[in-house]
């Protein structure tokens, strides 16, 4: 086929123009432009496939996708013509439908109004130009729709960063949505995340105050339930917002939560299908990820809980370690609240531990631990931080001090509190068995409301007698109590508070001191029982050495008085005819010495053995209302002729205001004689023999004491523990029977006898003897 | 002359008392023991008892509930080496409780007082 010059350059022109870069409306438009001007046609068109109207011959065209010819030779033959279609009808015309689809492409059609034959050179010519035209279109489309294409899965990579950007939860949902955002070109939008245990829906993160709509709400929760996306597009004025897209977010069959998207950025526009879409890939993207954030989210709370935990549960075991350690029940006490108190502990800024006083059925303060002023907690605290060591090793360190000087451990000392009261928190936390969590009330009217008659801070009287003296400003006062459980009973109280830096108490915080407290209570329940223990066993070993000393006594006793008896006679006797002898000498005889010496010695055996007797045998003594004044008088009377021949001198202080005391004349002065006798013989005369007697009031009960101080050198230290043991035998003249004698006396009249010791000067022996009381007499 | 009965199992005692009691002035019978002492009592006639509480064969406390059934008023002296029996109910019968002693001037003086002597 010859092709013709003007032909080839017209064909050239529409390749290069079809090819060229220029956007499809320039192209078809100079494509036309050079039709014009190489057939010079009427008209030459472009008809979009939305010009084609149904029922029109350009539809019949566009359906059998052949091209119609009309010209000389080939009529017009359709009959069903459109209106619009009118113009199109003239002498000479073609139509062509464009490509394959020309529902999609449209038509090219080319008029002439002369009639006037198509030649096969120039159909050829058309047709050719049809499928350049038609392919330029076509390219066209799939270059806008592979922009479209690459744009939505930029967006979606966008997407897909953001939500593995992060597992912060928050961040995440505010990522979402600011980006989500951005890809639809909206004005704001909404997140709503389902709770766990109810279909609550909340908001999580928000862009505008769409959310604050009450239909928004509505339509998230419709889509929540039917997880099925929404788009809606009002057609009334009054409606808040233009057009809105809601996607569900839910994945493996788990409803996590609604995203929706407001108005477009340009008024006019609304969401299209393809917004839609490109929300919906984006909410299955996001579901995963927020799911996984939500599980992270879990995870690191449960890790952190888990964490918290175990840091619980090993400065627990610290603790008990530390309270193994001991048994002694003050240093336990101590311990317990220095362990509450103390920041590596449980750090609560006081403890105060009250015990069940059974027999009085009371509650009794009985030790506090926590700084008297906020100055002094800040310098504690910040003493404590430079310490370094576990726990169980700083509390062991801590050395208890039990006159603990401070003003609270002295004022909880003194509080005592009726187990019965059920108004009061303390006795209701033993009466109850559990725990007590006094929370600040929260507004002014609460407070008002809560102020008992006595004008407590709280409700209940002890509440107000805590406050009143616990805290400097009862109004600011919260504080917890918890039980403190011994062997299946409770055993006291613990009251913790945080009054220096307010730090509110928790349910945790009362959960793990209860945990803490329960071993508490076992060590110091069980400090208790060995106290106890203890306590027992010194009274029995006392008891047995009492005993063992009776034992003594009685053998003693029993060898003694048959001994005793056994002498006396021949001692009768021998002084007896002694006597005799001195009598019927004369004075100036010679042997007169060895007579008197015979009389001396024997009086002085007589006089051990009676005191011998005095000491085993005890006959019934008969109590009567003494005024020990007197007595001494008697006693002292016995031997004044001793302090008129010798150089000792003798001081007495007597009272002038003395209680009778009820007593046996005879014992009392037996004691008081044997008590100057040795302080005279002791002192070989010289010095002063000092005696006192005044009357002397002890915890309310009356005494007298008589003191006998003398200046004999004292005694040796090492006698001294034995001075009142009748079997201990000592070169010093004055532990004989005598201090054994005075002390039985004295014990038998309920008094008891000290002491004063002093080595190389002298000894004071003290006599403390109940006073009759009032009422006897 | 008032008559003395020294009833006491110790010879020593026996021979201390009637010598230390003839030089005061009265006429002294010993006996050894309450057999002795009974059998002693019509024979000897005393005016007062000086009654020791151990002797074998029959006791102080024996021998003095005999003589009171017997002799109601004669005065009778405990005199014993034990001060025990002193406040004891088993010696109430008796006029004085003086314990053994080698200064007999106790002994001496109740005897006067008893038998009313200046």
């Amino acid at each position: 086929m010859s092709v013709h010059s003007d032909d080839y350059a017209f064909l050239k022109t529409t390749i290069e123009l079809s090819t060229s870069s220029l956007p499809i409306e320039e192209k078809i438009k100079q494509i036309l432009q050079s039709t014009t001007d190489h057939f010079h046609p009427d008209r030459s068109l472009h008809i979009r496939p939305e010009a084609i109207l149904k029922g029109g011959f350009l539809s019949r065209v566009a359906e059998k996708r052949e091209a119609l010819w009309v010209d000389e030779k080939r009529p017009f033959q359709e009959e069903a013509i459109l209106v619009q279609e009118k113009d199109l009808v003239c002498p000479t015309f073609a139509c062509l439908p464009l490509s394959e689809e020309p529902s999609r492409s449209g038509i090219f059609y080319i008029g002439f109004s002369k009639s006037r034959t198509f030649s096969s050179a120039e159909m050829d010519l058309l047709l050719l130009l049809a499928k350049e035209l038609g392919s330029a279109i076509q390219n066209d489309h799939l270059l806008k729709a592979t922009e479209k294409t690459l744009s939505d899965l930029k967006a979606i990579h966008r997407m897909g960063q953001v939500v593995t950007s992060t597992l912060n939860l928050e961040e995440l949902l505010a990522h979402i949505v600011h980006t989500g955002l951005k890809i639809l070109k909206a004005q704001g939008g909404v997140l709503r995340i389902g709770q766990e245990d109810s279909e609550e829906l909340r908001v999580r993160y928000s862009i505008g105050s769409y959310h604050q709509n009450p239909l928004d709400e509505r339509i998230a929760k419709k889509v929540f339930l039917s997880r099925t996306p929404l788009s809606l597009t009002p057609e009334t004025e009054e409606k808040p917002f233009s057009s809105l897209l809601c996607a569900p977010l839910f994945s493996k069959e788990r409803g996590i939560g609604t995203l929706a998207f407001y108005d477009k950025q340009s008024d006019s526009s609304r969401f299209d299908e393809r917004d839609l879409q490109l929300l919906l890939t984006m909410a299955n993207q996001m579901s995963c990820a927020i799911e996984n954030a939500i599980t992270y989210h879990e995870i690191s709370s449960m890790a952190l809980d888990h964490e918290r935990r175990v840091r619980q549960l090993s400065i627990l075991w610290e603790l008990n370690k530390a309270l193994l350690t001991t048994v002694n029940f003050e240093r336990i006490v101590h311990m317990t609240l220095t362990a509450i108190t103390i920041g590596d502990g449980l750090g609560f800024n006081r403890a105060m531990l009250f015990l069940v006083d059974e027999k009085d059925h009371t509650l009794k303060g009985l030790m506090a631990i926590g700084p008297n002023s906020a100055e002094e907690a800040g310098e504690i605290w910040s003493t404590l931080s430079q310490r370094k060591g576990n726990p169980s090793e700083l509390i062991a360190q801590i050395e208890p001090s039990m006159n603990n000087p401070s003003r609270l451990n002295a004022m909880v000392k003194e509080i005592q509190i009726p187990l019965e009261h059920e108004q009061c928190i303390l006795s209701r936390t033993v009466l109850e068995g559990r725990p007590f969590n006094v929370k600040l009330p929260h507004g002014q009217e609460e407070w008002v409301q809560t102020r008992c008659e006595r004008g407590c801070a709280l409700v209940s009287e002890v509440g107000c007698y805590v406050s009143e003296h616990l805290s400097q400003n009862p109004k600011v006062y919260a504080f917890a109590t918890i039980p403190l459980w011994g062997k299946g009973k409770v055993i006291g109280v613990i009251l913790v508070d945080n009054l220096y830096n307010q730090n509110p108490i928790t349910d945790e915080d009362i959960r793990y001191l209860t945990m803490f407290s329960n071993q508490a209570g076992l060590a110091i329940e069980n400090a208790m029982l060995y106290r106890n223990l203890e306590e027992v066993h010194q009274e029995l070993k006392e008891t047995q050495s009492f005993l063992v000393h009776q034992e003594k006594m009685a053998a003693l006793g029993e060898l003694s008085t048959s001994i005793a008896h056994e002498i006396r006679n021949p001692i009768v006797s021998i002084g007896g005819f002694a006597r005799r002898l001195d009598r019927a000498l004369p004075d100036d005889a010679p042997e007169k010495r060895y007579t008197r010496t015979i009389v001396k010695e024997v009086e002085r055996i007589e006089n051990i053995l009676s005191h011998i007797l005095t000491y085993t045998h005890e006959a019934a003594p008969s109590f009567k209302p003494l005024d020990l004044r007197e007595v001494m008088e008697d006693s002292l009377s016995m031997i004044s002729e001793g302090f008129r021949n010798g150089g000792v001198q003798l001081s007495r202080d007597f009272s002038e205001q003395i209680p009778t005391v009820k007593g046996d004349y005879y014992q009392l002065k037996q004691a008081f004689f044997n008590l100057i006798n040795n302080a005279y013989e002791s002192m070989k005369g010289e010095g002063t023999l000092s005696i006192r007697i005044y009357p002397q009031s002890i915890n309310g009960a009356s005494f007298v004491k008589v003191e006998v101080e003398d200046m004999g050198g004292g005694i040796d230290p090492e006698a001294l523990h034995h001075i009142f043991n009748p079997f201990y035998t000592t070169k010093d003249n004055r532990l004989g029977l005598g201090l054994p004698i005075i002390h039985k006396i004295v014990t038998s009249h309920q008094g008891k006898i000290e002491v004063n010791n002093h080595p190389g000067e002298g000894v004071t022996f003290i006599l403390t003897l109940p006073a009759q009381e009032e009422k006897e007499k | 002359m008032k008559r003395v009965l020294v009833v006491d199992d110790e010879e020593s005692i026996r021979l201390l008392y009637k010598e230390e009691l003839e030089e005061e002035g009265y006429a002294v019978e010993v006996a050894r023991d309450g057999l002795e002492a009974l059998e002693q009592l019509p024979l000897f006639k005393p005016d007062i008892v000086t009654l020791d509480i151990k002797m074998p064969r029959l006791n102080g406390i024996e021998t003095l509930k005999r003589i009171r059934e017997i002799e109601r008023r004669l005065p009778i002296i405990m005199c014993s080496a034990y001060g025990e029996f002193k406040q004891d109910l088993t010696t109430w019968a008796s006029d004085a409780y003086v314990v053994k002693c080698a200064d007999l001037t106790e002994l001496k003086n109740t005897i006067r007082r008893l038998l009313g002597l200046p």
